[in-house]
């Protein structure tokens, strides 16, 4: 198990638990401790109950039932789930479109913040200038964002492909029109915003001993095996925590995809909704969560959407206990490890 | 247990209960009874509808005459409201007191789960005459017998072709089938230096504008729904002739130009729509757009005329497809006699449709305005008159599930006219595999 | 305390093998991160620069503007209300953040610095909290908020702060953790009761994590396009700078001059903020990740 190597002079640790007895006329003083331990944590315990605990077993409820929201819940068993993986049009769709975005935008801006932060360190002048161009795209919301970049890749009128054509390139890509290159442009636009992590990985990556570099080097270490055996090690946990968290951003992609498509597919029909114009292109930027949305607040079928939940509740749970089991020390501090 | 662990259950067991109690079912009475004819309708009233811009302000014109001739109501507009926001609203239980949406699609699914009034009792009440509305508007105003929602002026669609550009190109009269209209669009179609398309013919994409194919359907005779009310997409050939017929244009073109002349097109209401523009030669649209070329482009030099029928079937030329706006009271409405006064203004007043009918240039629903003198009918304005009154002209149905088997054919169909689908006859049984599955899971059948 | 010392260290002993090496690594190096910080600007530049144009030219080759429409910034107020969505966004985002501060640091300190049995498991309850989507509860919680009469408002989405915010109550927790206990034990020699050890010793040293904390909520709510979507949409008096900025381009006759500079404005506050809080916001993003 790796734990993040900290320099000598930090003294983190809390002091191991001390022994208390408790003669009666401490008791009083106990009974007063538990009390602002329970007044304290009041709030967030009625916010657990009621935003958490509840909506999870009613979800789960609603998962197995027939509910527009203007008529009562009927219930019809695992009906939703069938329909979903085997009757609708679009789940499969929503369920690779989505795991696409998983498998290739997280790795993309983990290596990329990696690569970009070392460089950052090397550059000896202007380092926290360079560090806040990297981390400024970061800081846009995400709606500007995306509408910056539909306007910047339009096929036909985007400074990109006017560039394209300026300097001589042939190719004219339809980037977010094209189904085929919609979920590339927003990995795109993900790695343009990758300063949180960026950031994250240089305060650790500054934090490796640099005597372990040295005895690396006087070891005759080329650059790729100090990277392979000094580097990776120290900031192993942090990239763990970045790929977990990651994960399950990308598991509730919503906003980027929902504007990308709404924006690049053009007005609305008269009249129409936010939900007729998800997915575009063909559905290439359908993720899981926007056909959640577009079912169960467009189409209002609740129960549906629900199943839905549930089934990425189920997901997400799985990548949470894989990161729970792989931090303890990061989480819980060197005296549980 | 500690007492913090205890506390906390507390609040725990506390909030769930709390939770449970709250979700009981409330089961709002959504029909009141229906207040006697000699109440006097008073207070405020709010209305939810859809314009937006220029038009917005023709309605609101017609309020104000409304709220003039009924001293004591007060109607409070919000405009850009669609049907997705007018359904979320009422769902929990905000509605509007008076929603309008801009088609049919939603009747099936309102008048069956309640979220619109029934109207019936109100119509018999105040002795309304139905049969002063057009009989087509009648139908799709209403859904299994029950009435929920009244028309509120209809839309017909046509085809507009800009005059100049058939001239240059040596036609003088607008396409009647569609192996014309295929023949001239190719004609009608210039090219940039680099090879994209500058100005088309006729735009084939069914995602393009108003081009979809509920609005194509009537020109081929396409039937949505056999007498079984299952899905008919694949066993009516009308819908593999018109896509076949479409198709052949596409390739003509080429998919990946025409993607990228529609990425570049102008946003629909405003100046810059391509057909105003001078983009596009040929285009099917609805007769409101004569309002917006007149307010954008009055120079413009075009006309107006039926949509080609297919080529075997030139007895439906004259026809088209026919919508219309609807309006209705929502389920949780405070002020239903209110509503229902404002409702009644809007869809039986002559006075009131003649002046919103020439103000968005909407085809006016009773047989009173139709005739009126006060409606201002040029020639283009008459050839969608004509169209709404051809027998050959149809509405698309609706369904408990509102417009989604339009959604799930428009979706398959982007795969098809991009090249990712060959098999049409597969492609189409698949869409009505979807649209029958569909309506299953929403209606429970 | 590395944690708050953020100036970068050249790592020093690298051994260079020659000055010839040196000056090639150096300007490869120096190439590759101008070039690299030239690309992550470009859009922001493109941004300005359309923002600023005709709307005729926006959709041209030309990338530099013929005139200069700096009016185009009144036009987008004019054109859409932005300032009642600017001033939701600010009534979301302050009542947010306040709630939550409210709620979150009693239970980030009780998490941290307190030991009761149960903590472990409330800790749990926490880190299950924060890595759950959104959407996996919304529509109980949509449903919830119907009955209770809140949807059309931002209610939704601002009281349940007042009850905790998971990632909120993590990160100050992480914070806390790095505070040495001499410091309390001091105070508890001295007599002090817990609460005096809380409010008056720990927390004031805590001044850094709950700020940065502060700003995550800021702008995690600043930025929220999905909860104003889902309970504002049918209200646009309670739209804010997220909502109205995505369909800023729905309304008739816009353009993306405007659009562009709609985007510049619903940009700038965040970028702002940032700068006048650049030390506390690095920090609060390395706290996410990195412990001690």
């Amino acid at each position: 198990m790796t734990t993040l190597v900290r320099p000598a002079t930090d003294e983190r640790v809390v002091p191991p638990a001390r022994a208390r007895k408790v003669p009666a006329p401490l008791r009083k003083k106990r009974r007063r401790h538990r009390l602002f331990v329970a007044a304290l944590m009041a709030p967030w315990a009625i916010g657990f109950s009621v935003f958490f605990l509840y909506p999870l077993a009613a979800t789960l409820w609603f998962s197995f039932t027939r509910y527009n929201l203007l008529e009562q819940p009927v219930f019809i068993g695992l009906r939703n789930y069938r329909y979903f993986f085997t009757q609708d049009p679009y789940s499969l769709q929503a369920v690779r479109n989505t795991l696409w975005l998983t498998i290739f935008v997280v790795p993309a801006r983990i290596i990329f913040a990696l690569l970009i932060a070392q460089l950052v360190i090397q550059i000896k002048r202007g380092g926290n200038v360079l560090r806040t161009v990297f981390y400024l795209p970061a800081l846009a919301p995400p709606v500007a964002a995306t509408l910056a970049f539909t306007y910047l890749f339009n096929p036909a009128t985007g400074p990109v492909n006017q560039l394209l054509g300026k300097v001589g390139i042939g190719w004219q890509p339809l980037w977010f029109s094209d189904p085929a290159l919609a979920k590339p442009t927003l990995l795109i636009l993900s790695v343009w915003g990758l300063g949180d992590v960026m950031v994250i990985l240089l305060a650790t990556l500054l934090q490796v001993p640099n005597e372990q570099y040295e005895a690396a080097h006087l070891d005759g270490a080329n650059a790729w095996q100090r990277f392979r055996y000094v580097t990776l090690p120290n900031i192993w946990p942090v990239l763990l925590f970045a790929a977990v968290t990651g994960v399950i951003a990308m598991l509730q992609f919503f906003t980027q995809a929902a504007v990308a498509s709404a924006v690049a597919g053009g007005t609305a029909p008269v009249g129409g909704g936010l939900g007729e114009r998800l997915g575009y292109p063909d559905n290439a930027m359908l993720t899981f969560p926007i056909w959640m949305y577009v079912k169960g607040f467009a189409n209002f079928q609740l129960g549906y959407a629900c199943a839905m939940a549930v089934m990425l509740f189920v997901v997400s749970m799985a990548f949470t206990v894989v990161l729970l089991r792989r931090s303890r020390v990061f989480l819980y501090g060197a005296e549980e490890a | 247990m500690t007492s913090a662990k205890i506390y906390r259950l507390a609040l725990g067991l506390g909030a769930v209960s709390l939770l449970a109690a709250a979700c009981t079912a409330t089961d709002k009475k959504s029909q009141e009874p229906v207040a006697s004819p000699t109440a006097s309708a008073s207070g405020q009233v709010s209305f939810w509808h859809f314009f937006t811009g220029r038009e917005a302000e023709a309605i609101d014109g017609v309020v104000k005459d409304f709220e003039a001739s009924h001293p004591g109501i007060t109607v409070k507009v919000s405009k850009g409201q669609d049907d997705e926001k007018m359904r979320q609203a009422i769902s929990a239980g905000k509605g509007p007191d008076v929603g309008l949406s801009y088609s049919t699609d939603i009747v099936g699914n309102f008048c069956t789960s309640g979220a619109w009034r029934d109207l019936g009792p109100y119509i018999k009440r105040d002795n309304v005459d139905m049969n002063q509305l057009v009989p087509v508007v009648r139908s799709y105003t209403e859904y299994k017998g029950t009435r929920c929602s009244m028309p509120v002026l209809a839309d017909t669609y046509g085809l507009y072709y800009n005059k100049k550009l058939l001239a240059d190109a040596g036609y003088t009269e607008p396409p009647k089938t569609l192996s014309q209209l295929a023949e001239m669009a190719k004609k009608l179609t210039t090219h940039k230096t680099n090879g994209d398309i500058n100005v088309i013919g006729f735009m084939p994409f069914l995602d393009y504008y108003e081009n979809s194919p509920a609005h194509w359907a009537p020109h081929w005779a396409a039937t949505w729904f056999d007498q079984a009310g299952k899905s008919a997409v694949a066993s009516d050939p009308a819908w593999s002739a018109m896509l076949t017929w479409q198709k052949q244009l596409i390739d003509y073109y080429g998919s990946d130009k025409l993607t990228k002349f529609s990425a570049g097109k102008g946003d629909e209401f405003s100046a810059a729509n391509d057909f105003e523009r001078g983009k596009v030669a040929m285009m099917l649209d609805g007769e409101w757009r004569i309002a917006f070329i007149n307010a954008d482009k009055p120079n413009l030099d075009y006309g107006t005329a039926p949509f080609p029928a297919a080529d075997d079937k030139q007895n439906l030329y004259g026809g088209g497809y026919v919508t219309g706006n609807i309006i209705g009271i929502s389920r949780g409405s405070d002020n239903p006699e209110a509503a229902w006064e404002l409702i009644k203004y809007l869809t039986t007043d002559t006075g009131a449709i003649v002046k919103l009918a020439n103000g968005i240039k909407n085809v006016p629903t009773t047989h009173a305005a139709l005739t009126s003198p006060d409606l201002q009918v040029d020639d283009k304005f008459k050839t969608f008159l004509d169209i709404f009154a051809n027998p050959n002209s149809a509405t698309s149905p609706s369904t408990a599930n509102g417009a989604e088997y339009q959604n799930l054919f428009g979706t398959w169909i982007v795969k098809w006219q991009t090249g990712r689908a060959t098999d049409l006859q597969a492609g189409l049984e698949s869409v009505a595999k979807q649209i029958d599955d569909s309506l299953a899971l929403g209606t429970g059948s | 305390m590395t944690v708050h010392d953020l100036t970068i260290r050249r790592p020093v002993s690298r051994v260079r093998a020659g000055r010839r090496r040196k000056t090639l690594t150096f300007i490869a190096e120096h190439s590759v991160a101008i070039a690299l910080a030239l690309v992550f600007l470009a859009p922001f530049a493109f941004i300005v620069l359309t923002s600023v144009m005709t709307n005729d030219q926006a959709l041209t080759p030309d990338l530099w503007p013929r005139t200069w429409r700096l009016d185009n910034y009144v036009k987008v107020f004019q054109d859409a209300p932005m300032f009642r969505y600017l001033a939701n966004s600010l009534m979301y985002s302050v009542l947010a953040t306040g709630f939550m501060l409210l709620s979150s640091i009693p239970a980030a300190y009780a998490l941290a610095r307190l030991r009761w049995r149960g903590r472990d498991l409330a800790f749990l309850g926490v880190l299950v909290m924060m890595m759950l989507p959104p959407q996996v509860t919304v529509v109980p919680l949509y449903v919830l908020w119907a009955r209770w009469n809140l949807t059309g408002t931002l209610w939704p989405l601002i009281l349940p702060n007042l009850f905790g915010d998971a990632f909120s109550i993590f990160l100050i927790r992480q914070f806390l953790l790095t505070i040495p206990e001499e410091y309390a034990d001091a105070a508890r020699a001295d007599g002090c009761s817990e609460l005096r050890v809380m409010w008056k010793i720990i927390l004031p040293l805590a001044k850094p994590g709950i700020a940065a904390a502060a700003l995550f909520m800021f702008f995690l709510t600043w930025n929220d396009y999905f909860g104003p979507l889902l309970y504002t949409s049918e209200n646009a008096d309670n739209w804010t700078l997220a909502l109205g900025l995505a369909t800023f381009r729905d309304l008739h006759r816009v353009q993306w001059n405007l659009t562009m500079a709609a985007t510049l404005i619903v940009m700038l506050p965040v970028i702002i903020l940032f700068f006048f809080a650049q030390k506390a916001f690095v920090q609060g993003v390395t706290l996410t990740g990195v412990k001690g």
